[in-house]
């Protein structure tokens, strides 16, 4: 580790356009903080990057598909609604009870699903976002049917109570700032490194010593932790929830978002979440053409970059180091 | 009322099982899944009460007239936007995102083309019900029954009797070795595409006069279908029909005799308590890791 140490300077000089890029980001950032609006986007932008970063680590590390995180989702931001309204728990510890709440069903959803491959843990995952889907909306005494719980308190943290929209983004940012770093840390650990044994061969990653079902379940649950925390935050930011904004295309959008921008990467799911969340607010103005357009969108970006924006990026950064001569690190 | 129930469950069977072939017929030949397959009954819905309702052709007619359409349509959608995917380097997963698109680009060009209300279907038949057992059924009910049976039938005898579908067959089981007797691969991935989406089209249009056309009514038929095709073993035909048809029975009786607001919600948690303890569906089918 002490060779590779280097001092502050050396580090600028080497990632200089990635740190003015990071800079300029966050001026044009605090430039669209400005208006209310925009700050809800930015919002939507940082609970969407959270609950794709979950999807993430369970479908592009573990290689377990789910197409029922809506489920998860709704499970935090009703947990977390619930348990502050009803039994007037602080609002920053039912949020974060939200989440193991939803890390609980993960985990027991797990274990039926280690079993299953393919199209069996479709499947799974499909029926058990429809079961919470149905059933928050015919369970009328708890979550008030489709006419959606009004009124959710607002997160009150050390005495300060968030209100705006700008409020909630600095803590939003700071954490889906800490769900990437999180994410990254448990990737390049033993744990992560099992997790893409696992992905890549299961039988082999069984033969290495590693408890294969021991891992899928794990990842399970904490896919369903940050989905449910995303879930939890989105409840909070806006006041209302109903269980549209929890069927089965949402699970789609979370797993459009995570193939769009890259599966398995850092960065992917932020940039699929960002440019897809923008998207979709900017399609509000053409109302009836909204859909159309939007797949439309996706379906061009498809052909374009066959394999996410973050396979586009690492065939880029791989040109560059090329031509540098620098030896070019093969693709995970 | 059990006599009715037993109809209606094996009418809905019906359903869930030819959409749930399609499915079968997709993943058999390519490998691929593909979730527009509600969207495609729904849109073949649509396409049926055009030409029945506005353009006043026989039922048959309308009916025979969407299956070819929606046979152009499956197979241009493998042809021309799966098979270009793929040959552009994108995982096969990838093919679900663009299939995602697909069935959001049929749900909205409906909605656009067709409104977003619920169109009535005219009745098909002068009578308004006819006696089975002495009891009362919409002839409506029994021509999807009909249809399902016909177009099961048909499918098998295409299959297994003729040229081509004993072609398809070999192409699904060994690419290579098909394409080295001759057989036109890409060609009958492109027919399997096809079929199943006229299936789905089919069904649809007969559908339509029981519960109406809207834009939605595709996505919950459709992951009833592939429920009942993955419990029956996925790619396996006759797998997709029981297990569709179970499904319509455990929905109808549970809505029936238990609760109808959970109806959805006991059948799914169903599927997965039997998913545990039968990892690979009715007929045991091997699944590849």
């Amino acid at each position: 580790m002490g060779q590779n140490k280097k001092s502050a300077g050396q580090f600028i000089r080497e990632k200089k356009f990635v740190i003015l890029f990071w800079l300029a980001l966050a001026l044009f950032v605090s430039y669209l903080l400005k208006s209310n609006y925009p700050s809800l986007i930015l919002c939507f932008i940082c609970i969407n990057t959270i609950a794709v970063t979950g999807l993430d680590l369970l479908f592009g590390y573990t290689g377990q598909v789910s197409f029922g995180h809506a489920g998860f989702y709704a499970i935090g931001a009703y947990a977390s609604t619930i348990l502050s309204m009803k039994l007037g728990i602080p609002v920053a510890l039912s949020m974060i009870l939200a989440a193991l709440i939803s890390m609980f069903f993960g985990f027991i959803i797990a274990i039926p699903a280690s079993k299953l491959v393919k199209h069996f843990l479709s499947l799974l995952t499909i029926a058990f976002g429809n079961m919470v889907y149905i059933f928050l909306s015919v369970t009328k005494s708890l979550t008030n049917g489709f006419s959606g719980i009004i009124n959710i308190p607002d997160l009150v943290l050390f005495g300060y109570r968030f209100k705006t929209n700008q409020s909630y983004f600095f803590l939003f940012a700071a954490l889906a700032v800490i769900t990437l770093i999180a994410k990254n840390r448990l990737i390049k650990s033993r744990f992560g490194r099992a997790l893409i044994a696992v992905r890549e061969n299961p039988h082999a990653a069984a033969g290495m010593g590693i408890n294969v079902s021991y891992y899928k379940v794990m990842a399970f649950a904490i896919s369903a932790f940050f989905t449910g925390l995303a879930g939890s935050l989105y409840a909070h930011l806006m006041g209302f929830i109903s269980p549209d904004g929890f069927n089965n295309t949402q699970s789609n959008a979370f797993m459009t978002m995570l193939l769009f921008g890259g599966i398995a990467s850092t960065f992917g799911p932020m940039i699929g979440s960002t440019i897809l969340t923008v998207v979709t607010e900017v399609m509000q103005g053409f109302v009836q053409y909204q859909m159309l357009l939007y797949a439309l969108f996706i379906l061009l970006v498809l052909y374009m970059m066959p394999n996410g924006v973050s396979g586009l990026m690492n065939k880029i950064s791989a040109r560059i180091a090329k031509k540098k001569g620098k030896k070019v690190k093969p693709h995970a | 009322m059990i006599i009715r129930l037993i109809i209606g469950a094996l009418m809905i069977g019906s359903v869930y099982g030819v959409v749930g072939i399609g499915y079968g017929l997709i993943y058999k030949a390519s490998g691929l899944m593909s979730l527009a397959q509600g969207d495609m009954l729904m849109f073949g819905a649509f396409l049926g009460i055009t030409f029945y309702k506005y353009l006043k052709l026989p039922f048959i007619v309308s009916l025979l007239l969407t299956m070819v359409l929606m046979f152009f349509l499956g197979m241009f959608i493998e042809r021309v936007m799966v098979t270009k995917l793929i040959e552009r380097g994108a995982q096969t997963v990838y093919v679900i995102l663009c299939t995602i698109s697909i069935s959001m680009i049929l749900q909205n060009s409906s909605m656009l083309t067709w409104g977003s209300n619920v169109l009535q279907f005219p009745a098909i038949f002068k009578k308004s019900s006819v006696k089975i057992f002495g009891v009362g059924v919409a002839p409506e009910n029994l021509l999807v029954l009909g249809v399902g049976i016909i177009i099961m039938v048909a499918l098998q005898l295409f299959l297994t009797k003729t040229k081509f579908g004993i072609s398809m067959r070999a192409a699904a089981q060994d690419e290579l070795a098909a394409s080295s007797l001759g057989i036109n691969v890409p060609h009958t991935k492109g027919t399997a595409w096809g079929i199943a989406s006229m299936l789905a089209g089919g069904i649809g249009v007969c559908v339509g006069p029981v519960f109406g056309v809207y834009m939605s009514m595709g996505s919950m038929i459709g992951q009833k279908a592939f429920a009942g095709a993955v419990v029956g073993g996925y790619g396996n035909m006759y797998g997709a029909i029981i297990g569709g048809v179970l499904f319509g029975f455990l929905e109808t009786f549970v809505s029936a005799y238990l609760t109808s607001n959970y109806k959805d919600f006991i059948t799914f948690g169903i599927l997965i308590v039997a998913m545990i303890f039968m990892p690979k569906g009715i007929f045991n089918e091997e699944v590849m890791e």
